[in-house]
């Protein structure tokens, strides 16, 4: 589409007008901008897609190679017919294979290949500049999937690359190329980002970013790591499968030890018999008053397109989306805490995400009073509505354990008990579950992770008439010694139960009681080591995992200061600068002012250098004024050496500094000395004698005064 | 062309004070005097197409950086919008100090190409893709080399005879990243003359003073050998002191007593058959300058305006055409 375009642009081009067809060169340099552009992007784009777009480029430049062993004066090109349907073919196999057009994915894969088309048929210089500012598109979109340090490192190339392009097709065809071959562009756009990185470090400080989205964010099709809003036998056990970092903790003060290290995320109140999943309840809850010091932290979290934000257990505040707490960011507008303790946020986290966030490290919180409390005791003692599913064994089970144990507590231990006493297995690799699967694996498979442990658990006590319900999160964390801060990984993953005794809702962690191991020290050591836990969550320490953990920490720093520089960050910065009492207008004065001083510093040090470089010439020019005050003026074709006959013609006495004046100038200038490089020496001696010389010629006024030689 | 004719009338300013600024944006009026550096109020810079081009592409950047808070799509954005301030401030540089000088206006034929001679000096640092051009010319595109005068020759097509102005120059790079324009306007009161385009196969010479017309120019050794001048481009081979060149001693032209026979010629407007109009009158007088100094006949010129005394020589033959070429249109 794009090919057929441009075709007809090149059609109606003016006769008059010339159409400057690009060189092999410059059609080799694009097609090395669009290489290095296209790189970085092969991991998040469709393979056939990648394998297309690449493939294309990879064409031309053999075309090109072909035109010019050939002699061929024109650059190779596809015809644009050819390459439109192409681009047609490729927008509705993305269509097919993906399920949509109209989005962010498909379009950034179309971008992809859309490139290697246009470069097939790129001719002239319009080409040039559609193609350079495709690439210019393509640089920022793998920013979309990832802003490690390594995507950050895998960017720099094209960006180079692409002033360089722009440089080769600057060159007018008429000129030979500059002297130097590929090099000569390259450091030059070095020198030109270098000299813009002040103003573009001072337009990303002071630039506004703004808070949320200007349009929609579509849903994202392919991401879905992270705890989920429901629970079935299986989920967690996947999860901890990955070495995905959940997120990133900060501690200010003690770190908790590990058995308190809930990390409390979704709460699954439904049930229907094999999946849970959350509840209805959103309305406001209250957060529970600390006893003793509560815990402060700061977590990084990952991005997981989903809206909950996760702290340890209980909340004892919202999230402080800022560096400093003291300013008061207003977070209400950003999250929320549901009836059920639960942060959630307004939106889902489609970012790395920093806040501040205060815990109370409890175990138990009172349930609330009234209607609400009815209505959370009735939708927490539901059970299974059939056909299936009913979990008919456990249910029986319960009834006849709850006539031994009258009392809720004593029930509850006699529960537990009865999974440590009986020969239940704590496993990451469990056999399947049919229908009833609580019933399965209580009674006949009785290995399970920590999900099966935690549904059953609360299954049995919904039965014996306690409200119960399951909370899902992470449990543990460990510290990376080099950042001395918590990592919280997926393999942390963990579900655990909350039963409502006594007006109060108390965690009841059924794992601990099977492997408390889990608890103390983490997945590494609760499970058998024939089950394939991940490479990070073992307790060995290998190289791979002290190497990973440098590498993490240098991430997290990343992720702290550039990546997490955000609206609410840059709005922190602002007020530390005390940025936030001006009004709009003075911060573009501000802006404006830092430009102008920019330019001014760039200008003047280019011409500081210029200057240096011709010190001579400034000695030499300062000589002539001096002698035209003493009326003796240059005339235009005289030469140094002409010129410091004639004076010295005029003034015998100063014979020898004119003579040494004239000769080291003209060495200077144009001898050998201003030739070659590599004789600074001799430059700076030639340059010494100028100045000594210079200093015994006495004022203009002087001079003047001395009266004229009468010729003889 | 004058500027104001352009404004408005009603404007307020003083027509004086307008014209002055007009003349200092523009430069239309040739008030250059030699040479013209160039300095920061004589150079213009705005982005090229491929520049706004670049920048749009940019913005759009940005729009996707800030909806989904992009932190290193913000740093890529502003890292290529630093290079592109950046790379203002070296179109600026290359431009800024250059000097321009005039050296020296072409003559031709109506028809021939003019060429206008000019030195770029750089200075100190290299200068890249500097192109000159004015209007009808080719523009003529150079990287100059540090402290060298780099002689241009801005070709210029002579459609008539008379006085050809070059008319404004204007001095334009896109170095070094193509995302720029700068140019600034140099107008030197530079001009050259097209001579008239001589008659094809005109008749020959009118008699001369001493009766008759001289057939045998080829020979033209029948007057006697007056002297040798040095040799000029132009002049016929059969003139060349051969003997002279073969000795080493450098290159002479023989000159006759009395020209190549006939003795000095008289051309003369008025003489021309009635039924000519003055184009062709024009046009024949020149074919018999040209054919007169070929033969080595002294001639005198006579016509509208025009007195010249028998001569002869390079110079006389220059300012004979020169007065022919600025003869107005209805010569009587």
């Amino acid at each position: 589409m794009m090919g057929v375009a441009s075709a007809n642009l090149q059609r109606r081009a003016r006769p008059g007008r010339r159409v400057v067809t690009l060189s092999p060169a410059q059609v080799r340099w694009l097609g090395a901008l669009l290489l290095a552009t296209q790189l970085p992007m092969i991991a998040f784009v469709p393979l056939w897609i990648a394998c297309l777009g690449t493939a294309l480029v990879g064409l031309r430049f053999l075309l090109v190679a072909r035109s010019v062993r050939r002699h061929d004066p024109a650059p190779e090109t596809l015809r644009s017919w050819v390459l439109g349907l192409l681009a047609l073919v490729t927008a509705i196999a993305i269509h097919q294979s993906m399920g949509y057009f109209v989005g962010r994915d498909p379009c950034v894969a179309f971008l992809f290949a859309l490139i290697g088309i246009k470069y097939l048929e790129t001719r002239n210089a319009r080409d040039g500049t559609l193609v350079v500012c495709l690439a210019c598109l393509l640089i920022v979109t793998p920013f979309f999937y990832s802003q490690s340090l390594f995507a950050a490192a895998l960017a720099i190339p094209p960006v180079i690359l692409l002033g360089g392009a722009l440089q080769v097709l600057a060159r007018p065809d008429r000129l030979p190329p500059l002297p130097g071959g590929w090099r000569t562009p390259l450091a030059v756009t070095f020198k030109v980002f270098a000299q813009g990185i002040p103003l573009a470090a001072t337009l990303f400080m002071l630039f506004p970013r703004i808070a949320g989205p200007l349009w929609g964010v579509p849903a994202d099709h392919s991401a879905n790591s992270g705890l989920s809003d429901h629970m079935s036998p299986g989920v967690i056990s996947e999860l901890s499968l990955s070495d995905a970092v959940a997120f990133r903790v900060d501690f200010d003060g003690p770190v908790p030890p590990p058995w308190l290290r809930y990390w409390r995320g979704p709460v699954l109140s439904h049930f229907d018999g094999r999946e849970w999943t959350m509840g209805a309840s959103k309305s406001n809850g209250t957060f529970t008053r600390p006893d003793g010091r509560p815990v402060i932290y700061t977590v990084t979290l990952e991005p997981h397109w989903k809206p909950w934000l996760f702290a340890l257990d209980l909340p004892g505040s919202l999230p402080q989306v800022a560096s400093d707490s003291d300013v008061g960011m207003k977070t209400d507008a950003n999250a929320m805490l549901t009836r059920d303790q639960q942060l959630v946020a307004r939106q889902p986290v489609t970012q790395p995400l920093r806040y501040q966030q205060t815990s109370n490290l409890r175990s138990a919180y009172a349930a609330g009073s009234g209607p609400d409390l009815e209505q959370e005791t009735e939708e927490n003692l539901a059970m299974p509505q059939g056909p299936v599913n009913t979990n008919p064994r456990t249910v029986a089970f319960a009834h006849e354990l709850r006539g031994a144990h009258p009392d809720d507590l004593g029930y509850i231990n006699a529960v537990l008990e009865g999974f440590n006493k009986k020969s239940y297995y704590y496993t990451l690799s469990p056999p399947l579950l049919g229908t009833d699967p609580v019933d399965g694996f209580l009674f006949e498979t009785r290995r399970g992770f920590c999900e099966h442990y935690a549904s059953a658990f609360v299954l049995l006590l919904r039965a014996a008439g306690i409200p119960a319900r399951v909370v899902t999160g992470y449990q543990g964390g460990s510290i990376n010694p080099n950042g001395d801060y918590m990592i919280v990984r997926q393999s942390d993953a963990h579900a655990w139960a909350e039963a409502l005794v006594d007006g109060q809702w108390r965690r009841f962690d059924p794992t601990a009681a099977i492997a408390p191991s889990r608890i103390q020290v983490g997945l590494g050591g609760s499970v058998p080591d024939t089950d394939p836990i991940p490479m990070l969550a073992r307790l060995d320490d290998s190289f791979l995992k002290s190497f990973q953990l440098s590498w993490d920490a240098i991430n997290h720093d990343w992720r702290r200061n550039v990546i997490g520089f955000n609206f609410d960050r840059q709005r922190a910065l602002w007020r530390e600068w005390k940025l936030n009492v001006l009004a709009p207008w003075q911060v573009t004065a501000i802006v404006i002012a830092i430009a102008a001083t920019w330019v001014g510093t760039l200008l003047g040090w280019l011409a500081w250098r210029r200057r240096r470089q011709d010190r001579a010439r400034a000695l030499y020019d300062s000589m002539c004024t001096r002698l035209a005050r003493a009326g003796l003026p240059r005339a235009a074709y005289e030469g140094p050496l002409s010129y410091a006959a004639r004076a010295a013609a005029r003034w015998p006495e100063f014979t020898g500094a004119f003579g040494i004046i004239g000769d080291s100038y003209a060495a200077l200038r144009y001898g050998p000395v201003a030739a070659h490089a590599d004789t600074t020496l001799e430059r700076a001696s030639a340059l010494w004698r100028l100045k000594r010389a210079l200093n015994l010629l006495p004022s203009p006024a002087q001079l003047r005064g001395v009266p004229k030689a009468v010729p003889t | 062309m004058s500027a104001s004719m352009n404004a408005p009338e009603s404007t307020a300013l003083p027509a004086s004070w307008r014209t002055d600024y007009l003349q200092r944006l523009f430069r239309h009026a040739p008030a250059d005097h030699d040479p013209v550096i160039l300095r920061h109020r004589r150079i213009y810079i705005l982005p090229t197409k491929r520049g706004i081009a670049f920048l749009a592409t940019l913005a759009m950047t940005l729009l996707t950086s800030l909806n989904y808070s992009l932190s290193l799509g913000f740093a890529a954005t502003f890292l290529l919008a630093g290079m592109v301030a950046a790379s203002l401030i070296h179109t600026f540089r290359n431009l800024a100090g250059i000097e321009l000088r005039p050296l020296a206006a072409g003559e031709t034929f109506a028809g021939g190409v003019m060429p206008f001679t000019l030195a770029l000096v750089g200075g100190a640092t290299p200068r890249y893709a500097i192109t000159l051009s004015a209007r009808g010319c080719f523009p003529v595109t150079a990287d100059v080399v540090p402290d060298a005068a780099l002689p241009v020759a801005l070709e210029l097509l002579t459609p008539r005879r008379g006085r050809i102005v070059l008319g404004r120059i204007t001095l334009s790079s896109d170095f070094p990243m193509g995302l720029w324009h700068g140019w600034a306007y140099v107008h030197f009161p530079l001009a050259g003359i097209a001579f008239p385009t001589p008659e094809f196969a005109p008749p020959p010479l009118p008699p001369g003073n001493a009766g008759q017309d001289d057939l045998s120019v080829s020979r033209g050794d029948h007057g006697d050998l007056a002297g040798l001048r040095t040799y000029e481009p132009g002049d016929p081979l059969q003139r060349v002191a051969w003997k002279t060149v073969a000795r080493g001693i450098g290159w002479y032209t023989k000159q006759f007593e009395g020209g190549g026979g006939g003795g000095p010629v008289h051309l003369d407007w008025h003489a021309l058959p009635p039924n000519l109009d003055p184009k062709a009158r024009i046009a024949r007088l020149t074919a018999w300058v040209l054919a007169a100094e070929r033969a080595a006949r002294p001639f005198a010129l006579t016509a509208p305006g025009i007195t010249l005394a028998a001569g002869q020589g390079r110079d006389h033959r220059r300012t004979a055409l020169t007065a022919l070429a600025l003869l107005p249109e209805h010569a009587k």
